[in-house]
């Protein structure tokens, strides 16, 4: 329901148009019935003023005294009884004349009591009726009361009609204007739309830019997000570069140094200094692993436009194992996993898989087993199996402290898990060891959220 | 055995060399790619040990030059470079080990042994051949139960023919293997080492094959 998110621009816009035709729908409402009434009410009148003149014009006194029309009035409602359209002529001395739509009742000759034509809403046969009269003399110089008469609900009902329908067509035209309101708002929104998407594939790692072609008014936008992207990029890879400079810097002269101590340790007469430098000597190589690798990590936090794609990124590294312990069997099993694309650095989670697979080939007899799952809800695990003997449980949460070795005799600076568990934090992942049934188990959970 | 060193860094080629020609080694010394890349025999050493930080070039490039050459003499990166993105493509651009600067000179020698002895095929750190038995490591011969007493050229001797049991090795197999290039050689020096040998660990184990070599049977 992207309408409905608070604070968006599609419900802002959306907002706005409904208002926009709510309000001007509203006032053609109101100003058409207004006018539609004013219009139909004079010309109800019209018609009524001219039906009195007409009836007055058709009335006659007959020699007999009797009223007479000389012929029927033209609208034919007035001979349709209770039609609510009805006439009557009276004089004193004289037999009243009504319509024949008059079946009953009568009408007040009270509103013809001049010869100007005069109306008024009166009570009528069939309800209240609006009533049309003037008087005229007749032939003994009596008054001749000419009352025309029709159902005030016969133009309420005509006005009523055309609100209706009115009403319903406005109600259809407001209904097209929200939907092509709503059309041309994701049709103008849509620009906006394609480079929310891009930016999620650039910061899923799916694709290196921002991509796709965009208006005038947003295309500076998404160059300019480029352009740091690159920068971004960039940066990163000359703080490794200069971090790895700095490592070639200091190493070599160290290993000068280590060597000069081992050649001091050699002498009888230089053995304890040679001793200390070589302590020192190996504390420092220790800090500059330790710290290069972190200046590493706090370079590469997060970049945009890079990710890691499971398992590939893991093939290279397992070859390279299999150079480096060749008498161990490294295997690879994918089965719970499809190809996915996580948003994380692929140097440091390399570095991370790395290390976890050379630690297990150290310490294997034969095997060392990768296998990577995917749960229902996306969330991958790396687990890192190995043969080994394992760590007694009561050792396991020392074994990410810098400098732990359990073996001096195995080769190692103790940094490995340190730098690995730094690494994981940094991305957001779970690193837990545990004794497995055949040998020691790394586990690498890799949540939704990570690395975001 | 020769070692062909690859180290920019004059001290520590210095030192390095130094320290392997002080453990039994040939040590051939390039101070940079281009000197590398046109060393004659580098598939004739025993092993190389590559730094990759090399002024005129990557180090890496020049592991790929020899194995795209078919190069296939153990190549042991010693570098600057310890991250493991380095290590990853180090390793598979043909590498057979990768070590950190700075390294104890004891562990870079055992991972050197043990490069060799995958070169072998053997996982032992010992060499034997019926009764008798070498460590290059510890540098010991041993000799129906019996320590040998052998000379640092007469132990090398022994190690190339153990090493390569069973083939034949011209006089200029064995020298190559003995000096380094810029080293004096001199042919009766093979004759007169044999001879020596053979009186330790017995004539019938070495054959001379005439115009062509001496081989060691097992």
């Amino acid at each position: 329901m992207r309408w409905l998110v608070l604070g968006s621009l599609r419900l802002r816009f959306l907002l706005a148009l409904s208002l926009w035709v709510l309000l001007g729908i509203a006032a053609i409402w109101l100003s058409a019935v207004s006018i539609f009434s004013s219009h139909v009410e004079q010309s109800y009148h019209e018609e009524l003023e001219v039906h009195v003149r007409e009836l007055g014009a058709l009335t006659e006194i007959a020699s007999d005294g009797s009223i007479v029309l000389t012929r029927p009035l033209s609208d034919p409602r007035y001979a349709e009884p209770l039609s609510g359209f009805y006439w009557q002529v009276t004089a004193k001395g004289h037999k009243p004349l009504r319509s024949q739509s008059m079946t009953r009742g009568s009408l007040d000759e009270g509103i013809a009591h001049s010869p100007e034509i005069l109306h008024r809403l009166d009570n009528g046969p069939t309800g209240p009726a609006i009533t049309y009269g003037f008087t005229r003399k007749g032939p003994a110089g009596e008054d001749i009361h000419f009352v025309i008469a029709t159902d005030q609900r016969e133009l309420d009902r005509l006005i009523g009609g055309f609100t209706r329908d009115l009403t319903a067509w406005l109600a259809g035209l407001a209904a097209l204007l929200l939907a092509t309101g709503f059309a041309i708002i994701s049709f103008g929104l849509r620009p906006l739309d394609r480079l929310s998407q891009a930016f999620a594939r650039l910061r899923h790692g799916d694709s290196d830019e921002l991509e796709g072609q965009y208006p005038a008014e947003i295309a500076p936008l998404a160059a300019d997000l480029n352009t740091y992207a690159r920068q971004n990029e960039a940066m990163v890879a000359r703080a490794r570069v200069q971090a790895g400079n700095l490592a070639h810097s200091l190493r070599t002269p160290l290993a000068i140094i280590t060597d000069e101590a081992e050649r001091l340790t050699a002498r009888d007469d230089c053995k304890d200094t040679g001793k200390v430098l070589l302590d020192q000597a190996s504390a420092m190589e220790q800090q500059i692993e330790y710290q290069l690798a972190r200046a590493r990590l706090g370079a590469g936090r997060k970049p945009a436009g890079r990710g890691v794609v499971l398992p590939d990124v893991a093939l290279p590294i397992l070859r390279a194992m299999e150079r480096l312990h060749p008498d161990k069997r490294f295997t690879l099993d994918t089965s719970g996993l499809e190809r996915t694309v996580l948003p994380l650095d692929p140097v440091d989670f390399a570095e991370v898989l790395s290390i976890l697979l050379d630690n297990a080939g150290k310490w294997a007899r034969q095997e060392v087993r990768l296998a990577f799952a995917c749960d229902r809800a996306g969330e991958n695990t790396v687990t890192i199996a190995d043969d080994g003997p394992g760590i007694p449980e009561a050792m396991i949460p020392r074994a990410f402290d810098v400098g732990t070795r359990f073996d001096p005799d195995t080769a190692g600076s103790g940094l490995g898990l340190a730098i690995a568990r730094d690494l994981c934090d940094a991305m957001g992942l779970e690193l837990g060891l545990t004794n497995g049934e055949r040998g020691l188990v790394a586990t690498l959970r890799i949540g939704l959220g990570s690395g975001r | 055995m020769r070692i062909l060193v690859v180290e920019d860094d004059a001290e520590l080629g210095r030192r390095l060399t130094e320290r392997l020609r002080a453990a039994d080694f040939a040590v051939e010394l390039a101070t940079s790619r281009a000197d590398a890349e046109d060393w004659p025999d580098v598939d004739r050493m025993a092993a190389v040990i590559l730094d990759l930080g090399l002024p005129d070039g990557s180090g890496l490039d020049l592991l790929r030059h020899w194995r795209d050459r078919r190069v296939e003499t153990p190549i042991l990166i010693l570098t600057a470079r310890g991250s493991w993105q380095d290590k990853v493509e180090g390793l598979n651009a043909g590498a057979d080990d990768f070590v950190v600067k700075p390294v104890r000179f004891e562990e870079l020698l055992a991972r050197l042994n043990a490069l060799f002895r995958r070169q072998l095929g053997t996982r032992a750190a010992t060499i034997t051949a019926g009764d008798l038995a070498l460590d290059p490591l510890a540098r010991t011969a041993i000799l129906a139960g019996k320590p040998l007493r052998l000379s640092k050229q007469e132990f090398r001797l022994l190690h190339l023919f153990l090493r390569r049991a069973g083939q034949v090795l011209s006089q200029t197999d064995i020298l190559d293997d003995l000096y380094a290039l810029d080293d004096e050689r001199e042919r009766n020096t093979v004759e007169v080492l044999i001879g020596r040998l053979r009186r330790k660990i017995g004539r019938e184990r070495i054959t001379t094959l005439r115009g062509l070599g001496y081989r060691f049977d097992t």
